[in-house]
Order: structure tokens, then sequence, then C-alpha cells
């Protein structure tokens, strides 16, 4: 990677009004930030929705931006806080239309799957294309959210613990168990559909 | 360590900031317990299947914020503009270069013929050009000058007539500004142009139909000025 190329450079340069080195440095995360969104949401809608705020709020903060941290690091904590904020006010949404719901428990929860799962009843939502993704996305979607973003963050974007700890403001045993919990889960349905 | 610590024994196994001594008891623990030992294989087993996940594009978006938008139009407008503009340019281009080929002037001799004005026809090409109006440039006193001088403005107001439909044909082409409306537009020049040469031929026949020579001269004209592109 050429000098002009740094994400440092770039940033700078879009700081300065370059529509072309913004672009430059979202075509390099995007595929990231969309394969993030679209495990977490389910669909490509709502992952295109998440990935452009996503976006959004890392060009609104690009001047806070300060490069004691990866850039990548930095993208993805807003990348988390965007996912946290969406899956709330889902929700809120959902809330106000199904009254009685309680949300507590991490597997008791009604709410956790409306992100998922509600926008697969319209036709006119796109769906995951790849076959085999579509099938890690129905394992995905059985667990809650909560469980689900830590899946994603450990397995996927590599995490540990202390950082997960760090992010989502939880003890890190807290993590911990989360995470053991989800991969319970998603044993016993792998074995339900004789994938494992 | 009891087994009651699988779930974190396991959770500490997966993690890739596990001190390497810390690591080491771990797998001291597990080569001793069965049942930590098989929670790890399905931990792994069950990440393992997560990760077949295959890298999916990303659908066309709009990267650019609209903040950032107008920067960025300021500077590929003018490139916006011409690529939107270069067919119509190209069109008043030659236009200008069909009409002026066949310029009337008056000077205090007569009227001076003049086929090819210099100025257009030049980008076009410049030498032959050139030849053709040092072999063809006509500059005789003619004696119906007051009927000529009424062909001129008749021209003139043929041009102007032509010219408004011109800007018309361009307007009305603007919002598609294709190859097939380039075609259009220069279909409509063509079908003008002949209109005129045919216009210029006759009334020039007419006029000089005592001189031969002239006539040879405006017809061999004509007829270069028709086959130019
Ligand atoms: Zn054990």
């Amino acid at each position: 990677m050429s000098l002009a190329d740094q994400d440092e450079v770039l940033i700078g340069a879009a700081l300065e009004g370059s529509a072309r080195a913004w672009e430059r440095l979202v075509k390099r995360y995007e595929g990231r930030v969309y394969n993030f969104s679209l495990r977490l949401t389910g669909n490509q809608t709502d992952a295109l929705d998440l990935m452009q705020e996503v976006f959004l709020g890392v060009y609104r903060n690009l001047h806070r931006f300060r490069g004691d941290s990866l850039f990548t690091t930095w993208l993805f904590r807003i990348a988390h806080n965007k996912a946290v904020d969406m899956n709330r006010c889902r929700r809120l949404f959902m809330q106000q239309d199904q009254p009685g719901g309680n949300a507590d428990g991490d597997d008791a929860d009604p709410y956790d799957r409306v992100v998922s799962n509600d926008p697969r009843q319209d036709p006119a939502v796109v769906l995951i294309e790849e076959q085999g993704n579509s099938v890690i996305s129905r394992h995905l979607e059985s667990l809650s959210w909560d469980q689900r973003l830590i899946v994603e963050l450990k397995v996927f974007q590599s995490h540990t613990f202390e950082e997960i700890a760090e992010l989502q403001d939880i003890p890190a045993n807290t993590a911990k168990t989360r995470f053991y919990t989800a991969l319970r889960k998603l044993k016993s349905i792998l074995e339900q559909d004789h994938v494992m | 360590m009891s087994c009651k610590e699988t779930e974190s024994l396991v959770a500490d196994y997966l993690d890739s900031s596990l001190p390497a001594s810390q690591r080491r008891i771990l797998e001291q623990h597990m080569q001793q317990c069965e049942h930590c030992r098989s929670e790890l294989a399905a931990a792994q087993k069950v990440s393992a299947h997560l990760l077949q996940w295959r890298q999916q594009q990303v659908p066309q978006w709009n990267r650019i914020p609209e903040t950032l938008r107008h920067a960025r139009h300021t500077r590929s407008w003018s490139w916006f503009a011409w690529w939107q503009w270069a067919p119509v340019a190209v069109s008043l281009v030659l236009v200008l270069a069909i009409f002026t080929n066949v310029q009337l002037t008056q000077t205090q001799d007569g009227f001076v013929i003049a086929f090819g004005a210099n100025r257009t026809v030049d980008a076009m090409d410049g030498s032959v050009i050139a030849e053709q109006l040092a072999r063809f440039e006509v500059q005789q006193r003619l004696r119906q000058d007051q009927e000529f001088q009424a062909l001129a403005a008749r021209m003139e107001e043929r041009q102007d007539a032509s010219n408004i439909r011109l800007m018309e044909t361009v307007i009305s082409q603007m919002s598609d500004s294709t190859a097939r409306s380039l075609d259009q537009v220069l279909a409509y020049f063509e079908a003008i142009r002949e209109q005129d040469m045919q216009i210029l031929q006759s009334t020039y026949q007419q006029l000089v139909d005592s001189d031969y020579e002239t006539i040879r001269s405006v017809q061999q004209l004509a007829s270069y000025v028709q086959y130019q592109p």
C-alpha cells in the first residue's frame, strides 16, 4: 500500500473535503461492515441500512479519530454501537405494537428475533443469496440478540473477552458466560440440523 | 481445577489473548478431563461451521454523504457538463461549418461568394479547403445586384429560422443526449444542408446562366460542399 493510500492519509483528505479519498476509505472497509451487518440482521435490506448508518457515523465523527488506535478498531466500535442502537430502536418500535412482552433473559426475549425474522416475512425484502450463508444466518437467528452479537464479536471479529467487556461495558466473565451459552445453543441446533 | 469451570475454561481457551503459561495449564487440564475436552471440541466445531461464512458482495449504494457530495459536484461538474454537452457541441460545430461554408459577403465590387469560411473550415481540413477556395472563389460583378441582395436576405432569414429550429431540436434532445439523439440532430442538419444547397444551386444557376464558367465553378463547389463531412 502506497503512502497516499494509507488510512490516515485518506482520512485527512476526506476531512479536507475529498470525496474521492472518502470513497476509497469506504470501499476498503464496506465489505467487512456489510457482512458484519448481514450476520446480525439476517437480511440485505437491514444490513444495508445498518452499513449506511455505520459509515454516516464514521463520517460525522471522522474529525474525532485521533489515530491512537487502528482505524478498523475505531470503525468497528462505531459499527457495534450502531448495531446496538438499531436493535434498540426495533425493540421500542415493536413494543408499541405488541404490548405485554417481557424483555428479560437472553433466551426468553420475544423481541430478540424482531430484527432478523420480521423482514423475512416480507416478500419484498431481499434475502441472503449465498446458500451456505443463509444456513449460517438461520443458525445465528436462533440466538438472542445479545448472544448473536457476542458470537459476532468473538468468532468473526476475533475480539478478546477483555475487549468485548470494554466495548459492551460488562464484566469479562459475563461475556464469557454469554458466549459459552450461545455456543451451546448453536451446538444443539447444529445437531438437530445434522450439521454436527 | 474442577469441571464446574468448563464454561470459563473453554471460553478462555478460545481467547487469543490468553497468556502462554495459562494456556499450558489449560491444556494439561483438557488432557485429563473428558468433559472439558468434548466441550472444547464442540465449541471449535461450532466456530468452524460459522466461519464457513462466505463474504458477500456489497450491493450498490451511495457512499458519499450529502455534505461531501457538494464538494464532489463542483469538482466533477465541468467534466459532467462537458460529457452532457459533447454531442450538442459537436452538432453546433458541424452546423457552423455547414452554414459558414457558404457565405455571401458584399464588397465594394459587389458580392463575394466564399465557399468555406476559413475560420471554421480550417478545423475540418485547412489546406484542401484553402486550395478549393483559391480555385473556386468567384469574385465578379453581378448584373442582378438587387436580385442577389434579395437572395442574400432570404438565405439569412432561412438561416435564422434554421438556427431556431436547430436550437429547439437541441433543447428537446438534451434530456437524453444519447448517440441516438446525436444521430437525429445530425440527420436534421443533413436535411437542412441539402435543402440549402438545392436553393443555392438553382438560384445561382438562374443568376449566372449566361456565364458557363461560373456555373461550372458553382456546381463544382456545390458538390464539393455537399460531400464534405
Ligand atoms: Zn474440566
